[in-house]
């Protein structure tokens, strides 16, 4: 599987592309900033551009604006947006439109190998990966009159893991219950929100964000 | 009135002196009453007009006493001492017919108690032929040996403490005034002090029981100067007049002269006779006096033994001016004089504003750098307790991995688990302390995705009711993200609300900010530095910031800034 990364810290840069590789990716690319991002990834094709958010010269949203130009130019590549800290805001921007081979993470996520490379794999697949504190952020959030109320503990867990970008055959492995128990919790969480069900990962992930965005 | 009792007086038959009398009383009682109109008509001595003519009318009752009949009689004996109550109100109120010390106020209060109360008291028991074969019978009399003698000896003792503190008054405020207002008191006091010295003589007299012959002589002697009073009076007003033609035209000089700070202050001293006057201007925004330096005045109660007087110019409220209360030219003059002085006045008062906002901001200017240095305590304190801790622990950790490596990797997989957990909460840790520190998503994404974030996390249920989709000045755009964090933070503090609604409008250049809570309210804006630190930032960028916390009604804090 072939990856640029984009960061602009050398030394994280180099940390991650070594992690990257001892995980059998093929690192086509590596970029500081957005314009070499876009150079590379127009070059390369890559499978996935792993960006971090902040680059050169603002130090602000690059990674996010260049990552939707990737989106755009070039629909077979995904893009997986690290960030020191996760805001609702970036992920419904990144997700709400199009969850499809997109992902957002907190960088601390690097250092778990398994579940990055997890994450990475989703994306290039098309599917989504969303950091779990984002999701937390937003099922916890206090509402007055909580939608989420009329679901059941494990419908949470489940809502929380689709949310995440998940499958269900993951979502059964990391909850350790059959798949036809998750597609049940499923169906009727998209009956109890009212949400129209969606069979693809990456719809079902954009339909949760929108409801829980809002 | 006054012909009716001059012929009641001249028909007395239990005066001997009454051809003189009757002349004197009527003198007195027309010159009071004749001035009393001239001055009521000027309309600017206050009262004193008024007064005047109440001193007249009251001669003419006390010229009543001398009545034949015992019914007329008895009206004007009660009403015979009247006059000198009336009197002493109007020698105190002079020149600005009204009573400005409670000195004041004291004494003409016992007086007019001492001729109407007790003086009925008095004549109850007075059996009007005793002494007097001539004088007609009381019709009011009650008999009882004691009263009539204990009464009028009170009250004698009463009237020659009252005479003699008004006339020590009156005698300092001749002397404690500036030359100007000694020549303007100085027919007063003569007049009216002898009037008051012979009365007390009278009283003495009487009080030690000598013959009615003394006393007699002394009541026509005393008449005559009372008769004298209403025109030292006039030339005291005229004198009064031309003294404070005198002010203006010296203050306008003065002005004219221009001058630094201050000047304005001085020269309205100087014009006044006041050399303690302090001049207030009034500064809209801080609804508040200050003085020329800034500093804040208290004009409203003004401080003790002060008066103040409020100077507008043109409708407008600009400034005040707290003066001794005896000042001899009055309030008219302060406010000629503060009217004088306007054009003057508004550019003192516009400078003395800047001075006052100068003030103030070198107070928030400071707040803000000791809010700085605070903030950097708390980030070092932050960051030596989390951080910092966890990465030495993390270090100490590798450490011992690269010593077990070898011989126990097992063990040393262990510790490698515990610092990749180590080093998540330091990262976590780190990472909360920057979005603390700004947001960042509030400089990328503005307001709206700031507030929404704000929300998201906080633990008291938000309802974000309206914020700008457009991006804002980020000043701005800061002090309304951290207006809201403040106000979330308090709510979840403190207020055990149920909900919190957060609204930010754009209207008319401003940005109006309101967060409020259903919870139970009573929150102090003074108690904790966080409202004050915002207070300075919303200052920082002119707006104003209002917290409303009534007791049990929940609270809400609203930021005004101005953003065009």
């Amino acid at each position: 599987m072939r990856v640029i990364v984009a960061e602009d810290s050398l030394l994280l840069r180099e940390g991650m592309v070594r992690l990257l590789e001892e995980a059998k990716f093929e690192v086509v690319g590596q970029a500081g900033d957005a314009e070499e991002l876009l150079r590379k990834a127009r070059a390369h094709k890559p499978d996935v551009a792993i960006i971090d958010i902040r680059m050169p010269p603002t130090h602000t949203d690059e990674g996010l604006r260049a990552a939707r130009v990737i989106r755009e130019e070039m629909p077979d590549t995904g893009v997986l947006v690290l960030s020191q800290y996760v805001e609702e805001a970036y992920a419904l921007e990144l997700l709400g439109d199009d969850a499809a081979g997109v992902g957002y993470l907190l960088k601390d996520r690097i250092s778990d190998l398994e579940r990055f490379a997890d994450a990475i794999r989703r994306v290039a697949e098309g599917g989504s990966a969303l950091d779990p504190e984002v999701v937390s952020e937003m099922l916890g959030r206090k509402r007055t009159h909580d939608p989420l109320n009329v679901l059941t503990a494990r419908e949470r867990e489940v809502l929380g893991l689709m949310a995440e970008g998940r499958s269900n055959k993951a979502i059964a492995e990391i909850l350790v219950i059959t798949e036809r128990a998750v597609e049940r919790h499923v169906t009727s969480i998209f009956a109890k929100l009212n949400l129209a069900p969606a069979a693809e990962d990456h719809r079902r992930v954009r339909a949760v964000l929108l409801f829980l965005g809002t | 009135m006054g012909v009716a009792a001059f012929v009641v007086m001249l028909n007395g038959e239990h005066n001997v002196h009454r051809g003189a009398f009757a002349g004197l009383f009527l003198a007195t009682g027309w010159g009071f009453v004749g001035v009393g109109l001239w001055v009521w008509k000027q309309r600017s001595a206050g009262n004193m007009g008024p007064l005047m003519v109440a001193v007249g009318l009251s001669a003419f009752v006390k010229g009543l006493v001398f009545s034949n009949d015992s019914v007329v009689f008895a009206i004007a004996s009660v009403g015979e001492v009247l006059i000198y109550a009336v009197l002493i109100q109007l020698l105190l109120s002079f020149p600005s017919g009204r009573l400005e010390t409670r000195l004041d106020r004291l004494l003409v209060t016992i007086a007019y108690v001492n001729t109407t109360v007790v003086q009925l008291g008095v004549f109850l028991f007075t059996d009007s032929k005793a002494g007097c074969a001539s004088c007609p019978s009381n019709p009011l009399l009650i008999e009882h040996s004691q009263a009539e003698a204990v009464l009028s000896a009170a009250q004698l003792d009463i009237s020659i403490a009252l005479l003699g503190a008004v006339v020590a008054v009156l005698y300092r405020r001749w002397r404690s005034g500036t030359p100007g207002r000694a020549r303007v008191f100085a027919p007063i006091v003569a007049v009216g002090g002898l009037a008051f010295l012979l009365l007390m003589a009278a009283l003495i007299v009487e009080q030690a029981g000598l013959s009615s012959d003394i006393s007699d002589a002394q009541t026509l002697a005393l008449f005559a100067s009372i008769a004298c009073l209403p025109f030292a009076f006039l030339v005291g007003l005229l004198r009064s007049r031309f003294s404070e033609a005198d002010a203006i035209s010296a203050l306008l000089a003065q002005l004219g002269e221009g001058g630094g700070r201050g000047a304005l202050r001085d020269a309205l001293a100087d014009a006044l006779g006041d050399p303690t006057l302090q001049l207030a201007y009034w500064v809209p925004g801080q609804d508040a006096y200050v003085d020329a330096d800034g500093q804040a005045v208290r004009v409203d109660p003004a401080p003790a033994g002060k008066v103040s007087t409020i100077v507008e110019h043109e409708g407008e409220r600009i400034a005040a001016i707290v003066h001794s209360p005896g000042l001899a030219e009055g309030r008219e003059l302060v406010q000629t004089a503060g009217a004088a002085a306007g054009l003057t006045l508004r550019n003192e008062r516009l400078d003395a504003e800047l001075r006052a906002k100068v003030a103030e901001l070198q107070a928030s200017r400071l707040r803000i750098v000791q809010a700085g240095y605070e903030q950097r305590r708390r980030l070092e304190r932050d960051l030596h307790d989390g951080a910092q801790q966890r990465l030495m622990a993390l270090g100490i950790d590798l450490r011992m991995v690269r010593e077990r490596i070898e011989h126990d990797p097992l063990g040393a997989a262990e510790l490698l688990d515990e610092s990749l957990h180590e080093l998540n909460e330091a990262t976590a840790e780190l990472r909360e302390l920057a979005r603390g520190i700004h947001p960042s998503v509030l400089t990328n994404r503005g307001l709206h995705a700031a507030l929404k974030g704000l929300a998201s996390r906080s633990p008291v249920p938000v309802e974000l009711l309206q914020t700008p989709t457009d991006r804002l000045p980020p000043s701005v755009e800061s002090a309304v993200y951290f207006v809201v964090a403040e106000a979330l933070t308090n709510a979840a503090r403190y207020s055990r609300a149920q909900t919190v609604t957060v609204g930010v409008v754009r209207d008319n250049g401003h940005i109006d900010v309101e967060v409020s809570d259903d919870g139970v309210g009573g929150a102090d804006a003074d108690q904790g530095s966080g409202l004050r630190g915002l207070q300075d930032r919303v200052a920082a960028l002119d707006g104003r910031l209002d917290l409303t916390s009534p007791q049990g009604l929940g609270t809400t804090l609203r930021a005004m800034i101005p953003c065009a």
